[in-house]
């Protein structure tokens, strides 16, 4: 009977663990929080261990942004006809921005990049090459990390999407462009005034690129009430494909297209987007430059410290 | 006439049931003949022991290189560690609740264990992300996103088939097993672990398999924790991370196109596999149980 007992206890503390196991665990992560603003001024950026590896966190292989991240800050690398992906071995690759920031909030020693749209104050956004990633350095052309958003048509369209694309060119949708951080691309916009046109416009393509085609869309229909739109963001090759293959009007895009696809399409920059390189924001590093980035992202520099 | 009235009205129910079994045979089949005719070509073009045996994953590089070799180590890696985690909990927690548990502690442990089981994998995820992988990272260095958070985390989801399915087969093992033992003298800990425990064998392996089911298949809880990085092989450890079948289809799929969409849709035909070859030793199982 004693035995049965002991038994009885040792199922139960099990039982018990695995019920509180959740809170058993939440609880360490709550107590520093109380504490940390008393510390922090006394001894900024002393938690900050700069022999530690750096976590370096990347986009899937088949993203938008990977591939235009990777391009410029040359972590692609072509060598005669053959094109190689130096992405360092053990680098985290999530498939959507919000996993990227979620990691690098979390870890202290952690950098990635997101869309500059995507910036919040979860972690901080770095100097490139001791420029600011904002708006007019992306335009200026100063800060190098940007990609444009393309719209994509097979040169068939209807008057209707040719209209829908002059409004996207106009003043009106280029202020819709500006409004949400994106930089406008096009020289000179001219004014655009409702058609009267009426139907149906089917747009597909890059996540990125939908929310902002979902305001141009709706301030399109102010002025264009009898036009309705199916959007569907599926990604860049998707969009682009579907614009090849005819299903759909317009394809959206947020990387450059390849030659085989901008042979048999024609292309409009809706605008460009810069991407930001994120770090922890307990990180002391505020400014990185381009060579930096690669070495961390191709493995050569492996910890903050070998970063002056 | 009342009985030709009962014979058409259990003719249409006859149909009706016929057809729900059609239905779902008509899924399987059109499950397996699309990832066969769309996985297959992708093999063929890649090659299957290209495919299969190399480890490197290289879809956008040119010349693209598409080897799961990694994956399916690390997908058989991370299952490993869900059945360490849960098959000895789960295991004990089954012969807990039905031999040694009194019922006012039932009444709250068994719900509880379902609920485990209701809970969606992405909260799963979330939990994972939020808690196991920063306790990893501060208390076992590494990142945190590794082989071990992605055990735990499906060592935890596993639990519930584990324990329901144990449980009732603990519970069918007929008393007179028991009472003969009790009755020769042996304690209650000997006859459970002697005596209920091997006659129980067969419900407890089927709990595994289909544990392993789970934790094979599992994907959005282990894509938030297991860091997705496609490691070599010499590569590999506890504390690295790592990426399983699942989650290259599912962080891949939303952007690819061409040639790296098939083998992903490719990647799924060698999950297939797994699953089959899982559900024939459950079969095996089952017709071993029946025999007997």
């Amino acid at each position: 009977m004693r035995n049965r007992k002991l038994l009885f206890i040792i199922a139960a503390v099990l039982m018990l663990t695995l019920v509180f196991v959740g809170c058993a665990k939440e609880q360490p992560s709550e107590q520093p929080q109380p504490q940390q603003p008393v510390e922090q001024p006394q001894q900024p950026a002393s938690n900050f261990d700069a022999d530690k590896d750096i976590t370096v966190v990347a986009r899937d292989a088949a993203s938008g942004t990977r591939g235009a991240f990777h391009e410029i800050m040359e972590i692609i690398q072509k060598e005669g006809d053959t094109t190689v992906d130096k992405l360092v071995v053990g680098a985290l690759e999530f498939d959507g921005t919000d996993k990227v920031i979620t990691a690098v909030e979390q870890d202290k020693y952690g950098i990635g990049y997101i869309s500059l749209g995507s910036v919040s104050e979860r972690i901080k956004a770095i100097e490139v090459n001791s420029v600011e990633p904002t708006i007019d350095n992306v335009k200026s052309g100063a800060y190098s990390v940007a990609r444009p958003f393309l719209l994509v048509t097979k040169g068939t369209e209807s008057d209707l999407v040719k209209d829908f694309l002059n409004f996207t060119e106009s003043i009106e949708g280029q202020k819709i462009v500006n409004d949400r951080n994106f930089i406008s691309a096009v020289d000179s916009p001219k004014e655009y005034t409702g058609s009267g046109l009426s139907g149906t416009i089917k747009v597909a393509g890059s996540t990125s690129v939908a929310p902002l085609m979902e305001k141009l869309q709706e301030e399109y229909n102010k002025l264009n009430p009898d036009v309705k739109f199916e959007m569907q963001a599926n990604g860049s090759s998707q969009g682009i494909n579907a614009a090849i293959d005819g299903s759909y009007d317009i394809g959206m895009s947020s990387r450059e297209l390849k030659d085989e696809e901008a042979a048999q399409l024609n292309r409009h920059v809706l605008a460009i987007d810069g991407i930001a390189v994120i770090v922890n924001n307990e990180n002391p590093t505020d400014d990185l430059a381009a060579e930096d980035i690669t070495a961390i992202y191709t493995g050569e520099k492996t910890a903050w410290f070998e970063i002056e | 006439m009342q009985s030709t009235k009962a014979n058409y009205s259990e003719k249409l129910m006859q149909a009706v049931f016929y057809l729900s079994a059609l239905i779902s045979i008509i899924a399987v089949i059109a499950i397996c003949l699309f990832l066969l005719l769309r996985g297959i070509p992708a093999i063929g073009e890649i090659g299957i022991m290209e495919f299969i045996l190399n480890e490197k994953w290289k879809p956008t590089d040119y010349p693209p290189s598409y080897g799961i070799l990694s994956m399916i180590v690390g997908s058989t890696y991370v299952t490993a560690g869900a059945i360490a985690i849960g098959v000895p909990i789960g295991l004990m927690c089954a012969v807990f609740l039905a031999k040694f548990c009194p019922d006012t502690v039932y009444k709250i442990a068994k719900p509880a264990v379902n609920l485990l089981a209701g809970i969606p994998s992405i909260v799963y995820g979330f939990f994972g992300m939020e808690v196991i992988v920063p306790f990893l990272r501060e208390n076992f260095g590494g990142n945190g996103f590794s082989i071990l958070s992605s055990s735990i985390i499906l060592g935890i989801m596993i639990l519930p088939t584990i324990i329901s399915i144990s449980e009732s087969s603990i519970r069918s093992v007929p008393l007179s097993y028991e009472e003969g033992s009790l009755g020769l003298g042996a304690t209650k800990e000997e006859t459970v672990f002697k005596i209920v425990l091997p006659a129980a064998k067969s419900g407890v392996f089927t709990s595994i398999i289909l544990g392993i089911g789970r934790a094979v298949g599992e994907t959005m809880a282990v894509v938030m924790v297991a860091g997705n990085a496609v490691m070599p092989l010499d590569k590999i450890k506890l504390l690295k991370p790592i990426r399983t079948l699942t989650t290259n289809i599912v962080t891949e799929m939303s952007y690819a196109s061409g040639l790296h969409e098939e083998s992903l849709i490719a990647t799924g035909v060698v999950l297939f596999v797994f699953i089959i070859i899982l559900n024939t030793a459950l079969s095996l199982i089952k017709t071993r149980d029946a025999k007997n």
